[in-house]
């Protein structure tokens, strides 16, 4: 996995510096690194959204199709989520040794997203019991700087407030067998109402305190971390404890207190953005990777 | 805590350089588009295994170097312009000179117009191009044509590429809308660009066309000269009669009929398409009966072999389809089932008769017999019309003023048209077409408007005109853009065409053909070898070199399928330049050839074969009378007739092989009608003489052909294009054993062989005729032979000529399937490249269908120009007193068959006037009494022959009962009055 | 209806390009600071990322290592979304496969790879939109990116597809025209030399005199790149 080698002197450093609040970047510890977001760089996908995160780059596309309910929901759509991890993050992810974290971000996706409590899943549905949206929403991952989950959860949702998504109609014949049909102007499309999309924060533990949006050098130095998912209003929608080392139950709340406090002040400038963004409309000029 | 959040912005570069070349010119600009999926075609479906639901997304460049094609234009940098300077096209409302911009509709519905001389000087924009290649391929067609002419000045602008004609559609914005705007920027755009001193000073203005209300008054409002198709046609002065040609537009439709509805409403095409998938529907062609306007069927392909028909029948079941529409149809209850009629009901009904149609229905007799209920359904819409413009003759309105006329077209099939016309008096008594502009739902007849005259009924070339009209003979002179892709004369055979090719031109070849050919495609040779074996070569026109694949005059050749001969004219399925003159092996030239090589022993066996592309210069071209005399004249000893003489030995053997194989030689009367050179007209009529030299010929073509499709067959045993002839189906011959049954002879009909073999010994005394007859029998028996592409099928049989495997090499210069042959072995032997679609089985079997229908409609022609000769003679001849035999029997008739004029016609015992008449019919015999008299298949009989005129769009001849006579039957003899013109034909 | 008129009587391909002319091109090295070389390329919607690691110790099995010469190793993938159809799996498929072999095979013969004994170069190629002429962008942007690297090579390998509709030569194909029936013919070449490193062709098609076209074709391509890439 993409991590790297810290030696004990520097390991000491950045532990005293967290100690004091003071990163070696010259962040505090609940402050996230310079984070870029465009949306619709890729013209083909129905959604996209670019994230850059410190080093970190993580590109989202969605594409919709047409599909069968499922049979538990037959009155609503579903996701399905693929994390590639490319060979172009580093050359320890060629042929299959990018698909354990691929799977790993994956599973963690489909618990914080794939619920009617973040998307109107009842949105998505055509007919039930016979035709529902279903969206791929495919992360590529072209290089890794630590905190995978939060670029990945904001690329998540800022590719799925950009996601348009055709408008279909249904015209049923007298006999009750029912035909889609696409709506003939490019323009009908049906957005996704992200508001309670979750964004997730990870906390990792250092020494005895905790930092958000590590760098790789940091989480070396982690024992622990904490993906929190929260919502707009600070709901927490899911914790998970990730790594191999443990937590005492007391510097798990303090940090769910934390994750709670980031993510809720992270989804406003967010919105704000792509909001921004959006208002350009055709204006706008595309950057992608040529910036 | 902290966010740096931004937006991702080009950042103003400082190490890391963005590079980006593209053309100057050149501004990209992204277009996407959402491809609809669902379930519009089965193929679409298969692509998107799991979704539906495709985005794509495609580049669209706006460019800066499109010109505007004119010749007052100083700014454009164009090479050559279209657009002339001096466009005047005299008219009412622009007395100035002005280009015409048509939109879509009018381009779509007034082609007709459109391809008139006089309109020239149009500007036809991209956005039109494509929706008119979209929805109708024939008008597309004529369109390109009508560009590639020189002389109409069409100027087609990529206004859809143009950087300042481009425009993006606009949210809420149909696609319609969308392009209709494209059009009124592109014609506002022509308008300021030639607002040039130079055009200002010759008054030249753009004229846009549309039909459509809201664009129209769009148009005006941003300040463009806009008028409807009728209003800018009617006002040309030169040309009062192009308005007769004008489609009508919906608007007029509606003044037209009145306003009771007389029909249901058509579904939409969603319906149809949801119903046809769920089982409620069925989709079929629709095939209007011949003899009873209310009544069609509609064939419906099941899955795989398995189709049904269903019945039609009442004008509101039938609810507006006309023949070859594709349609969809509703079952009736089985309650409602009912069985053909066998009433032959012609819609004879006056101009006014909207309300008669229950009254006809009623008068409809309904037979109900249970066992013959058939399905029966009614048609609920319309999926695809096949409407073409219709030959036929007006029905002039008795109202004298009226300008609405009904057309009656020449195929009874085809419901009577109503068309509004000023030159009535005019076309009445010519041969006209029409096309069909739509059947609203309230009128008795469909709409639509003259399209141009043929000339007077009965005339030779209109008549001629009208039986290629009919039989969908494409005849139409060839396009320019066919033409261009012909070789530049003066043409000579160059070094680099030599390469490939071997040198035949010292070997005496020479070829044997009717009189008066000039597309010689084949050439024969034959010399002694050292070793004491024989050459021969089969030399065959090299037109795979001249006509190269995929490009326009491959297109048309492969279009028209074949050469249609008819009597007196030629339709050349390439130009005259290749098939009479770089093609045709004509003698003491040097021509290119496909050329196929035996040698052979003495008794005709095979040694070896070999294929090559070739230069060869024929020595002589022969006659088949003339190479017979060759071969007869034992003092001529030159190399020609020697070579002739050893063609004429092997032929000899190898046809000896070939009918001891069991081909069959079959019989059909051949006619030929001396033509008067001056006048045109037939002045005598003979049957086709066969002479050996024609067996000759034919048995080396049939050997190459065989050599070839063994050949071809080996090197692509998935994409060879052959030609296979079907054993009939036992019940074929039913009429040929019973007919020889009754002359006591057997007749087997096990094989080829087993039925060639009692043909030849089926043979009455003192009746030398009867083996011709039993042969002409016979030929009616066969199944039509087709062509097919060896990967689709696996019965290559060719029962007629008794062979495994068969094709066609031999005449590419009249037959698209011998270029296609030509193509396949010049690939097998490495002489030429191969294209994709040569390769592809299913484009190659849509050829081959194509191929078989021109090659029927071909033969229908051929035959119905036969008849209408046969016509022509009879005219000038009065009633005639002949001989002839009894081909058939049927139940209220008899066949004969006139051997002097290989006439075939029908003796009524029914009908007019003859109520009556005591018939009795036994099918096992088969035999028909009339009164007392027997009649038997073969019986000899006298008949009268007359020209029947009283209809003059269906002309016939007319034959009756002379002797035996019978009482009340037959006819007095006629008084032989036209004796100045009977020697003529004693000659 | 027929299907797509590839090249119109006007002379005009589906997009507005004429028959020679390529798609808007742009490119971008250097993109990511991770790795040792990399680069961005866009040629009309065909888009690709590549990124080069190395030279560096030779990674798995010992035995892979030559003593002459650095190994080349090549990964080709697709992003899942990058198709109009999405793909189920980025690589590891047959095509993929080929691509990635293709790749190798190239730069085994551009890259000096005598100068690294004992090492290995990793050249991995993304293609996140794919609209035709995947193999020619992807052997651009690894071009690009071994340059970003630092790596020395003979000459920059440039690649370009060429299809044909009726003998006219189209140049840098679209989807839309790759798939529209004919055959499609890429190339790589080491322009100083004029070396071809690549030629692959599909579909069956006449090459009587289409190879002198095609040279021209892809040289005024090659000097187009070759000029990108020096400035």
């Amino acid at each position: 996995m993409a991590t790297v080698q810290v030696s004990e002197a520097e390991k000491v450093y950045i532990l005293h510096g967290i100690r004091d609040d003071l990163r070696v970047d010259g962040r505090s510890c609940e402050d996230y690194r310079h984070m870029e977001i465009e949306t619709d760089v890729v013209s083909n996908t129905d959604g996209s959204a670019k994230v850059t995160l410190g080093h970190t780059v993580v590109l989202v596309g969605i594409k919709a199709e047409i599909g069968k309910p499922r049979p538990m929901v037959p009155d609503e759509g579903y996701l399905e989520f693929f994390v590639d991890c490319s060979a172009n993050a580093t050359p320890e992810f060629e042929g299959r040794g990018g698909e354990e974290l691929g799977t790993e971000l994956s599973n963690t996706l489909y618990k914080v997203f794939n619920n009617k409590r973040s998307l109107d899943m009842k949105s998505l549905c055509i007919s039930p019991g016979e035709h529902c949206w279903l969206l791929y929403v495919d992360v590529l991952l072209l290089q890794c700087d630590g905190n995978l989950y939060d670029a990945i959860s904001i690329a998540v949702k800022a590719a799925l407030f950009n996601t348009k998504i055709p408008r279909v109609h249904i015209s049923a014949d007298d006999e009750g067998g029912k035909e889609i049909e696409l709506s003939d102007d490019p323009y009908d499309c049906v957005r996704i109402n992200v508001e309670n999309v979750p964004c997730i924060v990870t906390l990792c533990k250092v020494g005895h305190r905790h930092v958000v949006d590590a760098t790789l050098q940091e989480k070396a130095c982690s024992v622990a971390s904490l993906i929190i998912s929260v919502t707009h209003k600070g709901t927490v929608t899911c914790v998970r404890k990730v790594g191999g080392g443990s937590l005492d139950p007391e510097s798990i709340f303090e940090m769910t207190e934390a994750g709670k406090r980031v993510g809720k002040a992270l989804h406003a400038p967010l919105m704000k953005l792509l909001q921004q963004e959006e208002s350009l409309g055709k204006k706008r000029q595309k950057v992608g990777f040529l910036g | 805590m902290s966010f740096n959040v931004s937006a991702k912005q080009k950042r103003k570069t400082k190490f890391k350089p963005v590079y980006t070349t593209h053309y100057s010119r050149v501004n990209p600009h992204n277009k996407t588009v959402f491809a609809a999926v669902m379930l519009k075609s089965k193929t679409f479906v298969k692509k998107t295994r799991s979704g539906g639901v495709m985005k794509i997304v495609r580049e669209h460049y706006l460019r800066d170097d499109i010109w505007c094609g004119s010749e007052v234009c100083s700014e454009c940098k164009q090479e050559s312009t279209v657009l002339q300077r001096d466009a005047c096209i005299e008219s009412n409302l622009c007395p100035f000179p002005h280009y015409l911009v048509p939109d879509t509709n009018v381009v779509l519905h007034q082609i007709d117009v459109l391809e008139d001389p006089v309109i020239r000087n149009v500007i036809i924009l991209q956005t039109v191009m494509q929706e008119v290649r979209h929805r109708s391929a024939p008008v597309y067609k004529r369109l390109k044509d009508l560009i590639h002419d020189k002389e109409k000045h069409f100027y087609t602008f990529t206004n859809e590429h143009h950087r300042e004609t481009f425009i993006e559609r606009e949210p809420g914005e149909s696609a319609n809308d969308r392009n209709d705007r494209a059009i009124r920027v592109a014609a506002k755009w022509y308008s300021q660009h030639l607002k040039t001193p130079e055009a200002e000073a010759e008054g030249l203005r753009v004229v846009l066309i549309t039909n459509d209300q809201g664009n129209k008054a769009k148009a005006e409002e941003s300040g463009l000269l806009v008028y409807r198709c009728e209003e800018y046609i009617k006002s040309l002065i030169a040309n009062p009669e192009l308005v007769d040609r004008l489609a009508l537009s919906n608007n007029e439709q509606n003044e037209i009929s009145s306003s009771k509805v007389l029909f249901p409403e058509h579904l939409p095409l969603s319906r149809i398409q949801a119903g046809i998938k769920s089982g409620t529907f069925l989709q079929g062609t629709f095939r209007a009966s011949r003899d009873n306007y209310l009544e069609a069927t509609v064939f419906v392909q099941g899955e795989g072999e398995d189709s049904t028909e269903i019945i039609l029948q009442g004008l509101q079941n039938l609810n507006r389809a006309v023949h070859q529409d594709v349609v969809a149809v509703q079952l009736l209850p089985r309650d409602q089932w009912v069985a053909p009629s066998s009433v032959v009901l012609q819609d004879d009904g006056v101009p006014k008769d909207d309300e008669t149609n229950e009254e006809e229905d009623g008068r409809r007799k309904r037979i109900c017999v249970e066992e013959h209920m058939k399905p029966t359904g009614k048609v609920v819409g319309i999926i695809k019309r096949n409407w073409r413009p219709f030959c036929g003759m007006l029905n002039v309105s008795q109202i004298k003023e009226s300008t609405r006329h009904l057309f009656t077209p020449a195929d009874r099939r085809i419901p009577r048209i109503r068309i509004e016309t000023r030159q009535a008096s005019t076309l009445a008594g010519q041969r006209i077409m029409v096309a069909i502009d739509g059947w609203p739902k309230h009128s008795r007849y469909p709409n639509g408007h003259f399209v141009r005259s043929l000339g007077s009924a009965g005339d030779k070339e209109t008549e001629t005109e009208v039986l290629l009209l009919e039989h969908d003979v494409p005849h139409q002179a060839f396009s320019q853009a066919v033409l261009s892709f012909l070789p530049k004369m003066p043409w000579t055979i160059t070094p680099e065409d030599m390469v490939k090719r071997e040198d035949l031109r010292q070997l005496t070849v020479c070829s044997v053909d009717p009189p008066g050919c000039t597309d010689i495609d084949d050439a024969l040779h034959c010399r002694e070898l050292d070793n004491g074996n024989f050459e021969v070569g089969v030399h065959i026109a090299d037109v795979s070199h001249f006509i190269r694949p995929g490009n326009a005059l491959d297109k048309e050749a492969a279009n028209r399928g074949t050469t249609v001969y008819l009597c007196g004219r030629r339709i050349d399925m390439v130009p005259e330049l290749l098939s009479s003159n770089l093609c045709s092996l004509r003698s003491n030239v040097e021509r290119m050839a496909f050329s196929c090589i035996w040698e052979m022993n003495h008794n005709a066996e095979i040694l070896k074969t070999r294929f090559t592309k070739s230069v060869i210069n024929s020595k002589a071209s022969l006659t088949y009378a003339e190479a017979q005399m060759r071969i007869d004249d034992t003092s001529m000893n030159d190399d020609i007739t020697k070579s002739l003489r050893g063609l004429n030995k092997l032929a000899k053997i190898l046809k000896r092989r070939r009918i001891e194989n069991g081909a069959l030689t079959l019989s059909s009367l051949e006619v030929r009608f001396h033509i008067d050179s001056e006048t045109h007209d037939p002045i005598d009529l003979q049957t086709k003489e066969l002479m050996e030299t024609n067996s000759m010929v034919e048995e080396f073509m049939l050997l190459a052909n065989i050599s070839v499709a063994q050949k071809i067959y080996d090197e692509f045993s998935e994409c060879a294009l052959l030609r296979k002839h079907p054993a009939p189906p036992p019940s074929n011959y039913d009429i040929l054993i019973k007919a020889a049954k009754s002359k006591g002879l057997e007749i087997h009909t096990d094989s080829a062989k087993a039925l060639a073999d009692s043909l030849d010994v089926a043979k009455v005394d003192g009746f030398s005729y009867f083996n011709t007859l039993l042969r002409i029998l016979a030929t009616r028996c066969m199944m039509q032979a087709v062509y097919f592409c060896s990967g689709m099928d696996s019965d290559f049989h060719h029962y007629g000529l008794a062979s495994s495997i068969y094709t066609h090499f031999t005449s590419p210069i009249r037959r698209y399937s011998d270029i296609i042959v030509h193509r396949l072995l010049a690939v097998a032997i490495g002489a030429d490249s191969t294209y994709p679609d040569l390769m592809d089985k299913h484009k190659q079997s849509a050829l081959c269908n194509n191929l078989n229908y021109r090659h029927k409609m071909a033969q229908y022609a051929q035959r119905a120009s036969v008849a209408f000769h046969t016509q022509l003679f009879f005219k000038n001849r009065g009633i005639l007193n002949e001989e002839g035999f009894i081909l058939f029997v049927r139940k209220n008739a008899i066949i004969v068959l006139i051997p002097k004029f290989g006439l075939e016609g029908t003796v009524f015992f029914d009908g007019k006037g003859k109520t009556g008449v005591n018939l009795r019919f036994d099918e096992e015999v088969p035999s028909l009494t009339v009164e007392q008299h027997t009649f038997h298949m073969f019986d000899k009989v006298n008949v009268t022959i007359s020209l029947d005129d009283s209809n003059i769009q269906h002309q016939k001849i007319r034959m009756a009962l002379l002797e035996p006579v019978i009482p009340g039957v037959s006819v007095p003899a006629p008084e032989v009055e036209p004796q100045p013109k009977k020697p003529k034909l004693d000659r | 209806m027929a299907g797509l008129e590839l090249l119109s009587d006007q002379g005009y391909r589906l997009d507005g390009r004429k028959a020679t002319e390529l798609r808007k091109v742009q490119a971008r090295m250097g993109v990511f600071s991770q790795a040792d070389g990399s680069a961005y390329i866009e040629q009309g919607n065909t888009k690709a990322l590549a990124v080069v690691y190395g030279p560096h110790e030779v990674r798995g099995s010992r035995s892979r290592t030559l003593h002459d010469r650095a190994v080349i190793n090549c990964q080709y993938s697709m992003a899942t979304f990058s198709t109009a159809e999405r793909k189920r799996r980025p690589h590891g498929d047959r095509k993929s496969a080929e691509m990635s072999l293709h790749l190798k095979q190239t730069f085994e013969a551009a890259v000096m790879t005598q100068l690294y004994p004992r090492s290995q170069i990793d050249i991995y190629v993304k293609i996140l939109q794919s609209d035709g002429g995947n193999y020619s962008v992807c052997v651009n942007a690894a071009t690009l990116a071994v340059i970003d690297a630092g790596i020395p090579m003979r000459d920059y390998v440039c690649a370009c597809t060429v299809g044909f509709v009726d003998e006219t030569p189209l140049a840098d194909l679209c989807y839309a025209e790759e798939g529209g029936g004919g055959s499609s013919l890429a190339l790589a070449l080491l322009p100083r030399g004029g070396q071809i490193a690549l030629l692959q062709m599909d579909a069956m098609t006449a090459c009587k005199g289409v190879s002198k076209v095609l040279d021209e074709v892809v040289r005024q391509h090659l000097q187009d790149v070759s000029v990108l890439t020096r400035e």
